[in-house]
Order: structure tokens, then sequence, then C-alpha cells
């Protein structure tokens, strides 16, 4: 009772301060209810608390349970949820309230929503209908707000300004230029509980893609702020993790990640260990669905493919239901047992206790816990080689756990993962930790949720079918041997079963390869040598053959050599596109019209929260840029917090480190530019050179901007149009590799840069100097943008790059707020020269070539 | 049957010294052998009789001691008894279904030795009788089927597969065993599979599920039609598969290991010992006394499992499932102790599947690596019977890889590379190689590596023709998929090369000697067609423009091999003899070959001549190939890259027969019901009872 008090307390006082406001909940439900801005007007002046008074003294139907949820909150985890839907039933309470006093007003679905209400499922009921499309809602107000008639809404917007002394915050953040990045902001700045609470309702409105860019820094403040921020962020974070199972994940991954700065013992008992059980204990899967799910579970992917193999259901899939399979010992052809299940479940450490109910994360968690496990197990070999052998045959042995219902949380759009490329993986260079690059196959679909798991299909599906479909039925064969032992039809599998598609295959395919070679002369006779003399002898010229031997070797376009030492390079150099069509080919799921193919980098023991920063604050450049169209170029690629110590990256593709580049080719860099696009005044030279320049300049100002160090040739890629791309952002803002003191400059520039750029005189290099101008002074245009990411992060966190009190003081300071554009272009040029001519970072190079290697 | 016979005197000394002091078991069995109703005075006489512990060597020893003619008089009795021992086996009480299994066991075997030469019906006559014999047998297959696919006692288990091991070798000839076709009809394959897909029972009788499947598909393979045939072609379930495949690694692996203990053993040895000049003297010697038994049985299930069933193809390449096991604890820890037992060699399962995955250097295996290292073991000598077996059968599981697409696929991956330690024969002009700094190759590379260890190690008298065509065979089939699949392979080809010129210069040194036993003509043709496939199709897949440079080289060096083998088919072909028809068929092949050496060797010799130089270094002949190669015309032969593929009914059924007797004599000569013993089975059923 007396949370609740404290909470309508508050809100009394936010809603004191700025006049008859709207009720945070108040916000959707006009419109949503389809009524009037009158009737809203009307039910705004009841208030609040006056509201609030109502839903706890009714005794009706959620009054009840309602009052006990308000004894328990923040007491007990596992009432949390219900948070949430106590905000809708006193909507509803209200609404109910109006429509009982002015049933001319009320509109018609109020009723509808009463009698819901009715029915017992409050929360359900209430919960899909008005917070099940925020987005939807938001813009159906704006809509109504501009197309009712700006009499009505003036008059509302008079009657607040009148009763309120300072209405100017709630003006802000009714108007049209209040985004995600304010709301975030005046989240964290705020003291005001009120403030809080009306900004926690205001996430809802806010397209989900906007919210979810933020997700890290709701999450972070929800763990290490107060608790009124809590309280505040909390419902949406619920309502977003019943809509969205990926959205559960990476709130309990983050959750779990930014906890674990804390003290064990706080760690424990905080806010967010216990949201974080909250998400895995499933006991937010979609409401509506988990009444559904009791009929569903005795099979539920089983029947519903109709291929032969239906009963090849992913195992992943089915370790939560263990009990069940196994009775299911076996079938007819296929003794079905599931045998890896000890395997799978004994890996992880809660599914065999809450095995009863299926649990929705389970098969993603098992999945990502797998990868992670893998590494970690390659982290343990002493050599290259024996790692990517390891790799290699632990992959094989996880696709036997594929499909699942498992996907990549890197990903853009909805999909399950069917297979894992095994042989494609590879190890990525690393001095004592194993990350690895993996290509996954996946099947895009429509609805994670809803859709099912597709079929397992074998490796080597073509065979497979064929041998079932030619050989005959034993049932028949029974019969017949019963009454005589005489001889029966003789089964051939010699002739049969081999020689046919091999060889079929084998002339098929010889006309299309071949065409530019004199070899498929040998098809037109396929008589043995002897024959010869009967027929017209062909002749060819020696140096025909080794022509083109050397021909067809010079037209194979310039890949990497195999390297022990660095399998990653071949890998990575070979076009994106090409790849994905060669492991197409050689996957049984390639035929599949919604096959895809992603790639992730797998990393244990990295602590990848530094990396997710650096994601955020590149990203955060990058619409800046964007938006002031400054032709900056940079790539932020995404971050998957696993936890504190792991993770996983989403790999650039088409890019090699220029340490790879400068291995493989011994060439400089502007002479492999020279090889890779062309000559100079090539239009294909130009534009490289001038992807170059932008990308160049745009991770000049990163680098300048995060102080992120560490830059030697291996953390730089290039791609395969020229840009430049940063990667691992280990070392940013306060921290520095073992703090040596090197890398003082501003960034990297080498002379070898420069050179791409045609020379310190050239036009490019003047474009260059120029395009970090205007960046930086985009930047510093929306600063508050950038600083408000890393600053929020910093709450509560042991991250190296947050050492020291000055970090946040110091990076203000980089974007000299002071200083007239003059004096940045002055600065600009002294930072360029300085980096030129800055002795460290050749220093550092030979450091690194001496210590790791590096070129 | 000696060794029974042993035994079972080792157990009358203790037991029955004195005829008095007989068991009671003895006592009924003594009742079965007379020709009245043993259940007449007393009514619950078989309920009892499966109370007791069963006396195999007694009950055996006496069917053994009857002839066909005594035994038709008991023929009731018997037929009684093999019922009852059915019915017994669903019993509740597990003691019951033990003794049943081992009376039957008793039963079949006694019954089979006395009565060699009888005819299989009337061995099923005398077991079952005829007319209740379909039901009877029926009621046996279903109660073993359930006692293997339930989840009771392991050595239970272990026992009915005994059962089945004993009822499937107890003929020399697998096909003669009438009572197999009951067993065809009430088929227990699911039930084998079932073992090998998890991984608990698999451990515990993996082997022998794997040695019956082996032996079951090969009854009557060419006379009908055996459903495990059938079934095992189209098995798709990948964990059973990988089972197998588990098993069949353990198994080589094993004998792998086994050989290089001994290996070592022997060598540090001799070092000590010997100094180096008389090393040489006694390797042959120790050699064989290395050789480690080879294994048959398994080999065998390999060959099935590759042959028949094209998704095992895919096991070979994948590493082993248990790896995943060991780092994490397994949860549910057998039940019984593991018992070594008669048919497992004990090894297999001794060693724990968290040493399986990585092999002596560390690294990642797979079966068909630890395939690859067997044979090379197993090639070295194949002087022993058993071991040419082995080495044939490696050689023909090898050829049915080489010309599988997938499996081709695999070989060549790229991406797959491994380092495979082959043994190589110690031998007196080659040190043994250190191979600690092996490049790590596609799997492709392995297996070219060891056929060609196999071509340079086998010019004796005693000559393995066949397996000579064999190998070549499968570079050919290799060659064929890359030429196919454009794939070039980074390999030094000239090893193979020179092999292949050595293999020519040795069948014309001893041509006399080995054209009384073989038609070496054939081998000749091939080996001369794979160096055409190089010389016409080498742009295909050949790496490197100077790798076709180093083969013409290459054959301009061996000249002289070419040159004799001309002059000697040429000789053969003209002369109207046997080998006419052969011999002109190599001439014909030969015709690139001179024609390269003839148009290179007056261009070197004329080189020489004008620089003055004697002796061309290799880089002064490979310039003069290079600016020759235009004016050089090459006749493009037909069907190089056609092959003939490997086909088991109408070339190997003979082979494949004696093999299987070979192995039924062995696993019967193995399967021993002694050592799994009553106090074990008691200790473990007594906290039933």
């Amino acid at each position: 009772m007396r949370a609740e008090e404290k909470h309508s307390e508050a809100e009394e006082r936010f809603w004191g301060a700025i006049g008859a406001g709207m009720s945070p909940q108040r916000a959707p439900i006009g419109p949503l209810f389809g009524m009037s801005p009158e009737t809203a007007a009307v039910f705004e002046a009841h208030g609040p608390a006056a509201a609030m008074g109502d839903s706890v003294a009714d005794p009706g139907s959620g009054g009840t349970s309602l009052s006990v949820i308000a004894e328990g909150v923040g007491e007990l985890a596992v009432i949390d949820p219900e948070v949430a839907k106590k905000a809708c039933e006193e909507v509803l309470e209200k609404v109910k309230l109006l429509h009982g006093a002015c049933s001319d007003t009320a509109a018609e679905p109020a009723p509808r929503a009463a009698a819901d209400l009715a029915n017992g499922d409050v929360g359900d009921g209430c919960e899909i209908r008005c917070l099940d499309d925020p987005p939807g809602a938001a813009s159906r107000i704006r809509e109504e707000d501009e197309a009712a008639a700006n009499t009505v809404k003036s008059a509302r917007k008079r009657q607040k300004n009148n009763s309120a002394k300072q209405s100017w915050l709630l003006r802000l953040f009714e108007s049209k230029l209040f985004d995600i990045s304010m709301a975030i902001s005046y989240l964290y700045n705020s003291k005001e509980p009120g403030v809080q609470a009306y900004i926690g309702n205001r996430l809802f409105c806010f397209r989900n893609e906007e919210v979810d860019f933020y997700l890290p820094q709701l999450l972070n403040m929800y763990i290490h702020m107060d608790e009124d921020v809590g309280d505040a962020i909390k419902p949406y974070i619920v309502h977003r993790c019943r809509q969205s199972i990926n959205f559960s994940l990476q709130c309990a991954l983050l959750l779990g990640a930014y906890s674990s700065d804390m003290h064990i013992s706080t760690q424990r008992h905080s806010r967010g260990t216990k949201l974080r059980k909250l998400i895995l204990s499933d006991e937010l899967k979609p409401a509506h669905k988990k009444r559904e799910l009791p009929s569903l579970s005795p099979a539920p992917d089983t029947g519903l493919s109709p291929s032969k193999r239906t009963h090849q259901r992913s195992k992943s899939d089915a370790t939560v239901t263990i009990s069940l399979s196994s009775n299911l010992k076996r079938t007819a052809s296929n003794p079905k047992v599931e045998s890896e299940e000890e395997e799978l479940s004994s890996s992880s450490e809660s599914l065999h206790k809450s095995c009863s109910p299926p649990v929705r994360l389970a098969p993603e968690r098992e999945f990502i816990k797998s990868l992670i496990a893998i590494g970690k197990r390659l982290a343990t070999l002493p050599t290259k080689e024996q790692k990517t052998q390891r790799l290699i045959s632990e992959l094989s042995l996880l696709n036997h756990k594929l499909p699942a219902r498992a996907w990549l949380p890197t990903a853009g759009f909805d999909h399950h993962v069917v297979r894992v490329p095994h042989t494609q993986a590879v190890v990525l260079n690393s001095k004592d930790k194993a990350p690895y690059l993996i290509y996954v196959e996946v099947l895009e679909c429509d609805n994670f949720d809803t859709a099912n798991v597709p079929a397992r299909i074998p490796e080597n599906r073509i065979r497979s079918t064929r041998s079932a479909e030619n050989l005959p039925e034993c049932g028949i064969t029974h019969e017949q041997r019963t009454g005589s032992f005489s001889t029966v039809p003789n089964y051939d599998n010699d002739d049969e079963a081999w020689s046919v598609d091999d060889i079929v295959e084998l002339q098929v395919e010889l006309p299309e390869i071949h065409t530019n070679s004199c070899d498929n002369i040998s098809q037109f006779s396929v008589d043995s040598i002897t024959s010869q003399e009967s027929r017209e002898p062909v002749f060819i010229a020696a140096g025909d053959i080794r022509r083109r031997l050397s021909e067809q070797l010079a037209h194979t376009p310039t890949a990497f050599r195999r390297d022990p030492e660095d399998p990653s390079a071949v890998a990575l150099k070979e076009p994106w596109q090409e790849k994905v069509r060669r492991i197409r080919e050689g996957s049984p799921y390639g035929h599949l019209p919604s096959w895809r193919l992603l790639s992730v980098i797998v990393k244990c023991g990295d602590d990848l929260r530094q990396e997710l920063l650096a994601f955020q604050v590149l990203k955060q450049l990058q619409s800046i840029w964007e938006q002031e169209r400054v032709p900056l170029w940079i790539k932020p690629y995404k971050i998957l917090v696993i936890s504190a110590d792991s993770g996983m990256i989403e790999p650039v593709v088409n890019a090699v480190s220029i340490h790879q580049i400068k291995k493989q080719s011994l060439l400089s860099l502007l002479d492999y530019f020279l090889q890779e696009h062309g000559n100079y005044n090539t239009e294909s030279f130009l534009t490289a050179q001038r992807n170059f320049v932008q990308s160049c300049a745009g991770y000049c100002l990163v680098c300048y901007l995060l102080q992120v160090k560490d830059r030697h040739n291996g953390n730089i890629l290039l791609d395969a149009d020229g840009h430049i791309i940063h990667i691992d952002f280990g070392f940013i803002l306060s921290s520095s590799p073992r703090n040596l003191g090197f890398e003082t400059s501003a960034f990297k520039l080498t002379t070898e840069f420069v050179d791409v750029m045609g020379g310190l005189n050239g036009d490019m290099f003047n474009y260059y100097k120029m395009l970090m101008l205007q960046g930086l002074i985009a930047a510093r245009k929306h600063m508050d943008k950038v600083v408000q990411i890393v600053e929020i992060m910093q709450q509560g966190s042991q991250l190296p790059c947050f050492h020291g009190s000055s970090t946040i003081r110091n990076l203000k300071e980089r974007f000299h707020m002071n200083m007239t554009e003059e004096q940045l272009q002055l600065l600009i040029e002294q930072m360029v020269d300085g980096s030129m001519r800055s002795i460290t970072t050749k220093l550092y190079d030979g450091f690194q070539y001496l210590t790791n290697g590096i070129m | 049957m000696a060794q029974t016979e042993k035994k079972g005197g080792l157990l009358r000394k203790s037991s029955a010294s004195k005829k008095p002091l007989k068991e009671k078991v003895v006592l009924m069995y003594d009742e079965i052998f007379m020709t009245e109703d043993p259940s007449k005075c007393n009514p619950r006489f078989w309920e009892e009789l499966f109370l007791m512990k069963v006396n195999l060597e007694y009950l055996e020893g006496k069917l053994e001691a009857l002839d066909g003619e005594e035994l038709m008089k008991i023929k009731d009795n018997i037929n009684c008894l093999f019922q009852h021992c059915i019915q017994a086996l669903g019993e509740e009480h597990p003691i019951r279904v033990v003794n049943a299994l081992q009376t039957l066991c008793a039963l079949i075997r006694g019954v089979h030795q006395k009565n060699k030469s009888t005819s299989g019906f009337d061995i099923i006559n005398m077991l079952v009788g005829f007319d209740k014999a379909e039901l009877c047998m029926k009621n046996l297959m279903e109660s073993l089927d359930s006692l293997l696919c339930a989840e009771g006692s392991e050595s239970l288990k272990s026992l009915c597969l005994k059962l089945l091991l004993c009822l499937v070798t107890v003929t020399d000839n697998i096909s003669q065993n009438t009572i197999l076709e009951y067993v065809m009809i009430n088929s227990i394959f699911e039930a084998i599979l079932q073992i090998l897909s998890s991984p608990l029972s698999r451990r515990e009788h993996g082997y022998d599920a794997v040695v019956l499947l082996a032996l079951l598909v090969n009854y009557r393979k060419y006379e009908s039609v055996n459903p495990y045939i059938v079934k095992l072609s189209i098995v798709d379930d990948e964990a059973t598969l990988n089972g197998m495949g588990l098993v069949i690694t353990q198994a080589l692996s094993e004998y792998n290991r086994q050989y290089k203990d001994k290996e070592e053993e022997h060598q540090s040895g001799f070092f000590s010992a010997l100094t180096n000049m008389v090393g040489s003297m006694f390797i042959a010697d120790a050699d064989e006394k290395i050789s480690v038994q080879t294994n048959e049985a398994i080999l065998l299930a390999l060959y099935e499992a590759v042959h028949l069933n094209r998704n095992f193809i895919t096991v070979l390449a994948q590493s082993h499932p248990e790896m995943g096991l060991m780092t994490t604890p397994t949860s549910p820890i057998p039940v019984t102790p593991v018992t070594p037992l008669g048919t497992t060699p004990p090894s297999s399962d001794v060693i724990s599947s968290a040493e399986l995955p990585l092999d002596a250097d560390g690294q990642t295996s797979n079966l068909l690596i630890t395939f690859l290292k067997y044979s090379s073991i197993v090639m070295q000598d194949t002087k022993d019977e058993h071991r040419l077996h082995s080495g044939k059968l490696c050689l023909i599981i090898l050829t049915c890889i080489a010309e599988d697409q997938y499996a081709n696929a695999f070989l060549h991956d790229d991406n797959m590379n491994f380092r495979v330690n082959l043994h190589r024969m110690p031998m007196r002009h080659r040190k043994k190689a250190a191979d600690k700094n092996l490049p790590c190759r596609p799997l492709v590379c392995a297996v070219l590596d060891l056929m060609v260890e196999f071509i340079v190690t086998h010019m004796m008298k005693e000559f393995p023709m066949d397996l000579y065509v064999r190998c070549i065979q499968i570079v050919h089939k290799l060659l064929c998929y890359q030429k196919k699949c454009r794939v070039r392979l980074h390999y030094t080809w000239r090893e193979l090369w020179s092999a292949l010129i050595n293999l020519l210069k040795f069948l014309m040194s001893n041509e006399t000697v080995l054209l009384a036993k073989h038609n070496i003509f054939t081998l000749a043709l091939m080996v001369v067609n794979l160096f055409n496939m190089f010389i016409t199709y080498g742009d295909t897949f050949l790496p490197t423009p100077s790798s076709y440079d180093e083969l013409y080289y290459e054959i301009i060096r061996m000249h002289q091999n070419f040159d004799n083998l001309y002059s000697m088919v040429l000789r053969l072909s003209t002369n109207a003899g046997q080998w006419k028809e052969p011999a002109s068929k190599v001439t014909h092949a030969l015709v690139n070959i001179r024609a390269i050496i003839n148009h290179f060797n007056p261009k070197i010799e004329s080189y020489a001549a004008v620089n003055h130089i004697s002796q061309l270094s290799e880089d002064q002949v490979l310039e003069v190939v290079r600016s020759n190669y235009d004016t050089l015309t090459l006749k493009l032969q037909d069907g190089l890259d056609q092959y003939e593929r490997y086909s088991e009914q109408h070339k190997e059924a003979a082979f494949f027969k004696e093999l299987v007797r070979s192995i039924s004599i062995n696993v019967r000569k193995n399967l021993a019901f002694n050592t799994l013993s009553q106090e074990l089975l008691l200790k473990e059923f007594s906290t039933i009872s």
C-alpha cells in the first residue's frame, strides 16, 4: 500500500507541476477508444490520484488483485509483470466509470473492453487491446490530434496552460520534436519521478526500432539507477518482451552483462537479475499463446511438415519435450532416439529443471551456449591448424541439432537457423583467444514465433531420396520368402543403387563446364582405345594444353594463398556473393527460396560491451552525418553482447585487414588499389579512392572523438569498394593498450594512406580534410546525442573505457564547442599534420610487427 | 570346439569329479535327454529348470555326443526345451531370462556341432520342429527384439546379442544357415539401429551390434532379397549412422594404437641392442612380430555401410559425436560396470571416449583418417592371408569412396585440411620419415599418399597384382573427379609419377616370372593411361603450368622405361601369342608418351650440343621443354576419363564369401558365454528379487 501511495503522490506532484497534464496511461486512451477529445478532456479532469484511488478501492473485477500487487511492488519479481497490466487496468476502470457516467459520449469499443474486463481476463484482454501496436496507436494519436478541429485542441491546451505555471516541459514532450534521444536524456537527467513515469509511458509511442537502439541505455538505467527510473522503464520492457522473442533474448543478455560489474552479493538481489530471471523463466511469453500451448505441446512441430522425415524434428526442439521423446522410442523405419539429449541438456543449467513447460528461449540459448562452448574449447588448443580442424568438427556436430528454433540476433529479419556449413568456418587471428567466424544458413520466415521450424534435410539430400524411392519395400519380400526358399527376383544393388546418378551427373555436367576445352570430344566416343584405328584420330597440340592451363589459372580472381597461420584471410577475401552462391550450391537447403546466408563472429573471452558502446556511437554519428548530409562513410557493425566475456559480432563482408593484404600481396596499399581497381584514371579506381577518402575521414573523426587506440593494420579492414573499416574498439575513451603511451596522435594516418589519397597536395587529400571539418561541425551540432550514449553507459560500469573521472568531460571537450569554424579548421589541420608526422604511429606499427607479426 | 571341451574339462574337475554329486540341473538335463516327456512326472519341470544355473558345458557336450539319429529320437524333448526357453524369455524375472538365453545358445551350438553336414531344414526340425518353427522363431525374435529395446539390464542385452551372434555364426558358411530365414522375416534391424543410436548402449554393445549387422547383411546376399541390405541402404538417421561410424572408428583406432605401441616397443628394444648396420636385417623380422590381428569383421561392417548406404558417406568425414559429451560430464552413469565380453576385443571398451577425437598428434580426427591410418598399417604386409584380405577390403572400401561424389567433395575440400600420419614401411633404401612436419592438406592427398606408398612398397616376387590394379583404379577415379570438377589439387604429383614409372620398370624386369601368373598388361595399360590423363587433360586439374612441365621432364628423364615397355609390348603384340591383344592395347596407349620422348629428346641433345653441356640440369631441360611445346602434336585418346564402376556381385562375390566365412569362424571362436559369469548377473539381479 505504501508503494502505491508513494507512487500516486509522486504523480500528483508531477501533475501539480505541469498542470492537469495527461495521465501517463491516458495518452493513447482517448483516440484508442474512439473518444472524442472532449470526452478525453472531461476524463482528464478526474485526475490521476482520484482514478487511482478508485481502482484500489474498487472491490470488483481488477481491484482485489491490484491491491495485492500494490503491496508487492518492488519486492516480488514475480508480480512485476502485473505492473504493466495495472496501468491498463486503471485506465479501463476509468473507462468503465466514464461509460457509466456519460454513456452517450462513450465510444463503441469501450464496452467491449469493459466486457472483457468483466470476463476476468483483465490483464490479458486489455494488454492486447491497448498495447499491441504502440506505433500504430501513436500515429493514430497524432492523426487525430491533427484532424481534430483546432478549436478543441487549442482549448484543451489553453486549459492546461492556464492551470499550469510551467508547461514548457510538457509542451516539449508533446511536440513533434520530442524524439527518443530526448526522451532518454530526460529519463536519465530528470530527478522527477513523474517525468520519468511519463517518459516511461511515452516510450510506447516511439517506433520499436528507435527504442531498440537505446536498449543498452534503458537497461543500464534500469539496473543501476534508482527505483523510479526502473519502474518507469519496466512496463515498456515487459511489454516488448511479450511481443518479441528476440527482444526478450537481447534484454536477458544485456541485463546479465550489465549486472556483472556489480558486487556479487548485490547482483543476486538486484532488479536487473530479477528481471532477467523473469524473462528467462518465460513468464513473458505472448499472453494469448499461453492458453493455446497445452493443447499444442504433445506434438509441437512433428505433424506439421508433410515430408516423410517429419519425425526428424530438430534436437534442440526435442530437448524441451524430453519426456515425450523418450516415450517415442522408435518408428518403423528409423529408430529415433534422442541420443544427443544428454549432451544438449547437460550443458544447460536450467533446462532439466524447468523442462516441463516448453521454454521459448531454450533452443536459442542452447544454440548460443554451444557456440560459446566451442570457442572455449578451441582456446585450449595450441595451433591455428588444430583450432580450425576442431572448429570444423565441432560445427559438424552442431549441425546434427539443426534446424532449430534458433536465430542469429544480429540479423535484421526473422528466420530459423537450419545449417552451419561447417567446412567454411574459420578461426580468426588472435593470440590467446579463439574468436571464430561461421557462416550460418537460415530460412527466412514471416514471424519467428508462429512459423514452424523447418524440417531437417539430410546432408546429402539427393542420394537419400533416390535410394529411398528406388529400393523395393521390404514388406513385400516378407511374404515372398515365407512360403518357399526359392530364389526371389534379385535385388542387385550394385547396378541400380550405385551407378546411375553419378554417371548421369558426369555426362550432364560435361558440356556446360568444358565448353571451351577440347576434352568434350571424349563424349563422342565412349569406346575403348582399340577402336581408334577405325575412326579419324583427333590431334591436339601440347602447347594448347599448357596454354589453357596457364590461362585458366590467370583467370581465377585474385585469391589469397592459403596460410595455415592465417586461415581467415582466404575466407574473407572471397567475394560475399561468390561465397553465398557456392555455399548455396552445396547446401541441402539451398533450393529453398527463403534460404539466406548469414555470418557471425563468435568471440569468447572478450568483453563486447565496449564494442557495443562504440557501435552505438558510430551509428549515432552515421545518422548525424546522414542528417547533415556530410558524405562521410563509416560502417558500424552489429554487436550482440552475450555476457561480460562473450558475444557475437556481425562481420563486415568483402573486407580483409590491411595486414592480410600486405602480407598476402606484398604490395604497398596504393599498388594494391591499382591491382584491384585498375589504373589511376579508371572510374573504378577513382570510385575506390573516393570511398577510401570518405571512409578514412569518417574513421579519423571516430578515432579522434572516441580516442580509439590499438590501431594497427590488423584492426583496419579494407573492403572490396575501397572503404576502410576500423574494427576492434577494445581501447577507447580512457583506456589504451598497456598504457605504454603509444599512439599519442589523434588518429592513424600513415603515408601509405595519404598515397592512396593521391599525396599531400592532391585534391583528394584536401577533400579529406574538408570532410573531416564538415563532419566535426555536424557532430558538434549534435554532441548531446553522442555524449548521452556514453554517459548513461558509464553508470555502474567498471569498463576500462570509463576509467578515471574525466571520461565524459574529455569527450565533451573533444567536440570543441567553444571554437569558431575557422579554429576548427585549424585544429583539423593540426591533427592531420600531427598524425602524419607522428612518430608514435610508426613506432606502434613497428611494435606490433615485433610482438604480433602484424605488418 | 576344442575350447569348449577344455573349459568343460576344467569345470568337471571341480564340480563333477564324482558321479553321485551331480548338480540338479545336470540331472534335469539328463531327463531331457530321455525319450520321455520330463514334465510328465514333474509338472513344474520347466519352471524349475530355468531357475537353475545353466551348465553350458554339460548341455553342449551332451548334445554333441548325440548324432543325428539319436537326436531325432529325443527331438520332441529338444523341441520342448527350445519352446520353453522362448517362453521363459518373456518371464519377468531376469534370472529365468538369462538362463533361457544361455540354454538356447547351448542348444543351437550343440545341435549344430554334430550335424554340420545336415541340411539346414533338418536342423530346424531338430531344434524347433517344422510345424512350430515359424511361430516359435517369431516369438524368439520378438522377445529378443523387445529385450534389446527395453530399458533393461545391459548384461541382458549383451547376452541377447551373443545369442544372435551365436545363431548367425553356427555354420561356417552363413548362407547355409537356413534358420536365419526366420531372422530375415522377423527383422531385428531396428533393434540393432537403436543400440547404435543411443550413446550408452552403443558404448556397451556397439561392437557386437555392428558385427551382427555386417554378418546378417551377408546372408544369401547374392541369391535373394536380404531385407537387412535393403534396410541398411535406406537408413538416414544421422544419430544412428554416426553411432555406427563411431563404433567402427573405435575399433580401428584401437588397432592403430596397439600397433603403434608394439612398434615403439620394438624400436626402443632394437635401438638399444643393435647398431644401425645390423638393424636392417632385423626389420623384416620385427615387422612380423608387430603384426596385430586385424579386425575383418569391423572392416566388413565399414564396407557394407559405405557400399550400401549413401548417407554413411557423410559420417566418414564427421568427427565423433561423443566429442560434445566429454567436456560436459555425462549425467547418466552406466548402471552396470562395463563387462568385457567374448566377441568384443576387450580394448575397444576400455578406451574412454574422451581420448578419441584427438589422435596421438593432438589432431582432430575422423573415421576416414582413422581408416586411412589403419589401411596404411594393414597394407604394409600382405603375406599373411588375413592381412591380404584386410588389405584388399581396405582398397575396395577406398574404391567405393573414390567413386562417390559426396565423398570426393569432402576429400577435395580445400577448407578441410588434415595432417594424416600414415604408417610407412621401414625399408632399406629409405629412412623412416620424420612425419612431424607433414603439411596440413585436403584428405585426398592422404589417399594419394597411401596409394603411392603401396605402389612403392609392394614390388615383390609374390606380386599382389589384384591389389595393384585396385590401387591404380583408385588413383584413376580420383583423377576423373578432379578433371570433371576442375579441382586443382596442390599435390606433389611427381611422387606419383615416379612411383608409377618404377612400377612399370618392375613389371618389365620381372616379365617372365609375372607373366606366368598374371596379365601384367592390364596393369601396364592402366598406368600408361594415368599418364595419358595427365598429358591430355592436365590443363583441367594440374595446379600450375610448371607442374605440366615437370610431367614432361619426368617422362623424358625416365624415357628408358617407356622405351623398354614399348619394345616389349611391340614384341608380344606382333607374335601371335596369348598376349597379343592386351599387349597391342598398351602399344596404342603409349603413342603420346612416345611422341613426347621422340619430340623432346633430340631437342635436348641438340641443346646440350649447342651449349656444350654434357649433363643438363633440371632447369635447363625444363626450359627446352617449355620452348618446344608448340611443335608437338598429341593424339587425343578416348575414354581416358571413363571407368568401370565398382560392382560387388559380378567380381567380388567369391572374395566376400570367403571373407564372411573367415569372420564367422572367428566370431564363433571368440564367442564365450562363460565370460559372462553367472555371478555377475546374479549380483545384478539380486536386488530385484
